[in-house]
C-alpha cells in the first residue's frame, strides 16, 4: 500500500516508537500518556487525537502528511481496530463491498452459481484492494447498488435478523449456564451447612447422654444422609425448571431452527380453473346446431331415443371431430410432447413413504 | 375411436396434451428404432414382428409382489426394469371363463380407452403386454393413497369441508369432462373407482365399463353403472342414452360426499328406483316428457307421486355445500337427461368461482390405504359392489383362481 505513512525513511527509531509518537505533531506517550491515535478511512495516515482536533475541527482540511493532500473530515476519524493498516484497509473495503453484493446462498440455482458469483465478487474486492482499475471497478460497484438496492436492503435485513438470532441463543445459552453455576455453588453452601448442623445436633445429644455415643453417631449420619438426597433431587427438579424456563423464553420470541430452507413467499393465488387449464377448441371447423339429414330426423323426434337422453347433436360433433380431427395433427410431434410429459410424472418419493412396504427410499418418477 | 380433438393445454405452461393412438404407435416406432435389441436376443429370432414387439415391452417391466386378487384380475406391484425406483401397478387380467376363445371385453374396453384419454385427472395406461397364457397385462400408473370410498366411510377419522368437496368433484368434473369430449362414456363411476395419487391427485378409473358414443338407432345396453350410481333413465331400460348417465352418477357421488353415506342405495333395481322417487321424485310425463315411451317405465298412481323435489329440501339435506352448490347438485340429479347439466356446463358453473376456493391438492385429507387398497380397486371387474355393500349376487364360483 502506498499511502501508509512511509517506515523506512527517517532516522532508525527504536521497536515501538511508531506506536508512542505521533507523525504530525511528533509529541509522544511519554509526554501525553492518554495519547490515542485515530485514522481516516480515506487515506490511513495515523494521528494523534489532539492533531485530529486541532487540524479539522474548523471543518474539511487536507491531510497534514506530507503528499498525501487528501480532503479528510473530522467525523470519519476513528480508532484502528488492527494494528497493521493495510488490515484495517483491507477489512474496510471488504466490509463495503459485502455490504453491496450480499447475495445469499439460497438465491442460487446450484452450488456452481453460488461460487461463480463469489468470484466475481472477489476479483472486484481484489481489485480494489490492490488498486487495479479502481475507477472501473468504482463504477461496476455503484451501477450495482444502484441497481439492485432493493434486494440489498432485504438481504440486509435477513442477515441481521439471522446475527440477532445467533446473539439471543448465544445469550439464553449463557444465561442457563449462569444458572447452573449457581445452583451448585447453593447446593455445596447448603451441603456444608447441614452437615455442621447434624455434628452440632450429635454432640448436643451426646452432652445430654440420649444412648450411647455409637448409635447416635449413626443415627445422625443416617439423617444427613437422607437430607442431602431430598435437597439433591430437589436441586435436579428445579434445575430442570430453570432450564425449560429459558428455552421457553428464549424460544418464544426468537424462535430459530438452523438448516431450514427460507420460505419463498407464495406467488398469488391464480384464480381456480375448473377446467385444469385444458382447452378444446376446433381449428378447422365449427360445429352447427342443426344438421340436415333425413336419416337423422327419427333419431331426433323417436321419443324411445330423446327421453333416454340421446342427443343427435353429440353425434354429429363426433363425426365432424372425427372428419378432422386429425388435420395437423403431426404424431412424431405428440410422441416427444408426450414423453416431455411423461418426465414430469408424479414424483414416487412421497409415493414410496405413503405406500409403506411399497418401496423404501425410492426416489424418483414413475415413469 | 375418434382421433383426437386439438387438445391445447393451457398456454402458460408448454405441455400440449393430445389424446391419440400415439401411445401405441410409440411403442412400436420405439422399439423399430432399434432393431438390434430384437435381433440380439436369441429368442426373439424368428419370432414375429407382433411377438417380439410384445416381447420387448414385457421385458421392459419387472412385477413385484402382489397387491391383491380378484375373479377378474391379479394386480402387482410393478417397477421399471431400467428404473428400479419406479413404482407401476401392472392389472393382470386372467382368462375369463365366460370368453375362453379371446379377451373379455371388460379388458378390451379399458385397454382400448385408457390408451386414448391422457389427462392428469384419469388413470394413466403406461403399456399392455400379454405374458404366457395369454394372459394381458396392463401397466398402469401407480395410485397408493386409496380412493374416495375409503375418505368417505372414514368419518371419525377424517374430517373434511366444502372446499375439499369442491377439489375432489372438480378433479372428477374434469375427468368426466375429457372422457365426454372424447365421446367416451365411463359408465362406471362411483367413489371406489376415484383413486388418489400420491399427490393427491382424484384419478378416474376401471374403463371396464366404458363406450364411446353410440351412432344413432345403436342400441346400448342399460345394464351398465353400479346400482346406486344408476341414473333413471338406465333403470327405466333406455338403450339410448348420452353423457348425461356419467352425468348423474357424478350427482350420486358429490351427495354422497356430502352426506358421507350413499344418497340412494338400493338393494334392488326396484328399491332403487323407489329411493330415487322418494329422495328427487317421481318421473312422469310432466317433469320428463316421453318417459312413458321407454321399455321398463313404470306406471306410477297419480295418488302415489311424489312431485320433483324443491331447493328447500336439498338446501336442509345438503346445506353445506351453500346455495350455489345445491343449484348445481340439482341440476346434476334432474330426472330428465336432457334437462340434465352436461359434463362441461357443470365445470362451467358459478359454484366452481364461488367461495370457498378449492383445496390445494397437497392440503386434501389423506389416508393412505396403501397399494394393497389399488389392488382391490383394480382387481374389481365393472359394476361390481364390494362385498357386503349391497348386492350380494353370487358371482360363478371360479376354481381356477389358485392355479392361473
Amino acid at each position: 500500500m502506498s499511502r501508509a505513512p512511509a517506515r523506512n525513511g527517517a532516522a532508525p527509531r527504536r521497536p515501538g516508537d511508531e506506536d508512542d509518537i505521533c507523525p504530525v505533531c511528533k509529541s509522544s506517550r511519554y509526554l501525553n500518556p492518554s495519547m490515542r491515535f485515530l485514522v481516516n478511512p480515506e487515506c490511513y495516515h495515523k494521528m494523534c487525537e489532539s492533531c485530529v482536533d486541532r487540524i479539522f475541527s474548523h471543518g474539511p482540511a487536507p491531510c497534514p502528511v506530507a503528499g498525501c493532500a487528501r480532503t479528510l473530515r473530522k467525523a470519519r476519524f476513528r480508532r484502528q481496530t488492527f494494528e497493521d493498516l493495510h488490515i484495517e484497509r483491507e477489512v474496510d473495503i471488504r466490509r463495503r463491498v459485502a455490504g453491496v453484493f450480499n447475495k445469499r446462498e439460497e438465491e442460487f440455482e446450484s452450488l456452481r452459481d453460488w461460487n461463480n458469483y463469489l468470484e466475481e465478487v472477489e476479483n472486484l474486492t481484489w481489485n480494489l484492494l490492490q488498486g487495479v482499475d479502481v475507477k472501473e471497478t468504482e463504477k461496476k460497484l455503484d451501477a450495482y447498488k444502484r441497481q439492485n438496492e432493493q434486494e440489498i436492503k432485504q438481504n440486509a435485513a435477513i442477515e441481521s435478523q439471522e446475527n440477532a438470532n445467533t446473539e439471543a441463543q448465544f445469550a439464553a445459552q449463557r444465561e442457563q449456564a449462569r444458572l447452573r453455576r449457581e445452583a451448585a455453588r447453593n447446593e455445596e453452601l447448603d451441603e456444608r451447612r447441614e452437615k455442621e448442623e447434624g455434628r452440632r445436633e450429635m454432640v448436643d445429644m451426646m452432652a445430654r447422654g440420649d444412648g450411647d455415643a455409637d448409635t447416635i453417631a449413626r443415627e445422625t449420619q443416617k439423617v444427613v444422609l437422607k437430607k442431602s438426597t431430598a435437597r439433591r433431587t430437589a436441586a435436579e427438579r428445579s434445575r430442570q425448571q430453570a432450564a425449560a424456563k429459558v428455552d421457553n423464553g428464549a424460544a418464544a420470541p426468537l424462535f430459530s431452527i438452523q438448516g431450514l430452507k427460507r420460505v419463498v413467499q407464495p406467488a398469488p393465488e391464480k384464480e381456480y380453473d375448473p377446467f385444469g387449464g385444458y382447452v378444446i377448441k376446433h381449428e378447422y371447423y365449427y360445429l352447427r346446431d342443426h344438421y340436415e339429414h333425413s336419416w337423422l330426423d327419427n333419431a331426433r323426434s323417436d321419443a324411445q331415443i330423446t327421453a333416454g337422453g340421446y342427443d343427435v347433436r353429440e353425434y354429429c360433433a363426433r363425426a365432424m371431430m372425427e372428419a378432422f380431427g386429425g388435420l395437423g395433427v403431426f404424431v412424431e410431434d405428440e410422441i416427444r410432447e408426450r414423453e416431455e410429459m411423461a418426465d414430469k410424472g408424479v414424483g414416487t418419493a412421497s409415493a414410496a413413504a405413503a405406500g409403506g412396504g411399497g418401496g423404501e427410499g425410492v426416489d424418483g418418477d414413475v415413469l | 375411436m375418434a382421433m383426437s380433438p386439438v387438445v391445447t393445454y393451457d398456454s402458460t405452461s408448454n405441455i400440449k396434451v393430445t389424446a391419440t393412438k400415439a401411445k401405441s404407435l410409440a411403442v412400436r416406432t420405439n422399439s423399430i428404432s432399434k432393431p438390434q435389441n430384437g435381433s440380439t436376443s436369441e429368442p426373439g429370432r424368428g419370432q414375429e414382428l407382433a411377438e417380439r414387439l410384445n416381447d420387448e415391452t414385457k421385458q421392459k417391466y419387472v412385477k413385484d409382489k402382489k397387491l391383491g386378487e380378484g375373479t377378474y384380475a391379479i394386480v402387482y406391484l410393478g417397477h421399471l426394469k431400467a428404473d428400479p425406483s419406479s413404482l407401476l401397478a401392472i392389472k393382470k387380467i386372467k382368462v375369463n371363463t365366460e370368453y375362453r376363445d379371446g379377451l373379455s371385453m371388460d379388458a378390451i374396453r379399458e385397454v382400448k380407452y385408457l390408451q386414448e384419454l391422457s389427462h392428469p385427472n384419469i388413470i394413466a395406461l403406461h403399456a399392455v403386454f400379454s405374458s404366457k397364457n395369454q394372459n394381458l397385462n396392463l401397466v398402469l400408473e401407480y395410485l397408493p393413497l386409496g380412493d374416495l370410498e375409503m375418505l368417505i366411510k372414514d368419518s371419525e377419522g377424517i374430517r373434511y369441508g366444502t372446499a375439499e368437496v369442491k377439489a375432489w368433484m372438480g378433479m372428477l368434473g374434469r375427468a368426466v369432462w375429457f372422457c365426454h369430449e372424447n365421446f367416451v362414456l365411463h359408465r362406471d363411476i362411483k367413489p371406489n373407482n376415484l383413486l388418489i395419487a400420491a399427490d393427491g391427485e382424484v384419478k378416474l378409473a376401471d374403463f371396464g365399463l366404458a363406450r364411446s358414443f353410440s351412432d344413432p338407432y345403436r342400441p346400448m345396453t342399460y345394464q351398465v353403472i353400479t346400482r346406486w350410481y344408476r341414473p333413471p333413465e338406465l333403470l327405466f331400460g333406455a338403450r339410448f342414452y348420452s353423457g348425461a348417465v356419467d352425468v348423474w352418477s357424478m350427482g350420486t357421488v358429490f351427495a354422497e360426499l356430502i352426506l358421507r353415506f350413499p344418497f340412494v342405495a338400493g338393494n334392488t333395481d326396484m328399491h332403487q328406483l323407489e329411493l330415487i322417487c322418494n329422495a328427487i321424485g317421481t318421473p312422469t310425463e310432466e317433469n320428463w316428457p316421453g318417459v312413458s315411451k321407454l321399455e321398463g317405465y313404470l306406471k306410477y298412481d297419480k295418488a302415489a307421486t311424489i312431485p320433483v323435489r324443491g331447493k328447500d329440501f336439498y338446501l336442509s339435506k345438503f346445506g353445506t355445500a351453500g346455495p350455489v352448490g345445491v343449484d348445481l347438485l340439482m341440476s346434476m340429479l334432474a330426472l330428465d337427461p336432457r334437462k340434465r347439466c352436461t359434463s362441461r356446463e357443470m365445470l362451467e358453473h358459478k359454484w366452481w368461482s364461488s367461495e370457498p376456493r378449492p383445496t390445494a391438492k397437497e392440503d386434501l385429507p389423506k389416508k393412505g390405504g396403501g397399494p394393497e387398497r389399488m389392488g382391490e380397486d383394480l382387481k374389481r371387474r365393472g359394476g361390481e359392489i364390494e362385498d357386503g355393500r349391497g348386492d350380494r349376487v353370487a358371482r360363478k364360483l371360479n376354481f381356477g383362481v389358485a392355479k392361473s
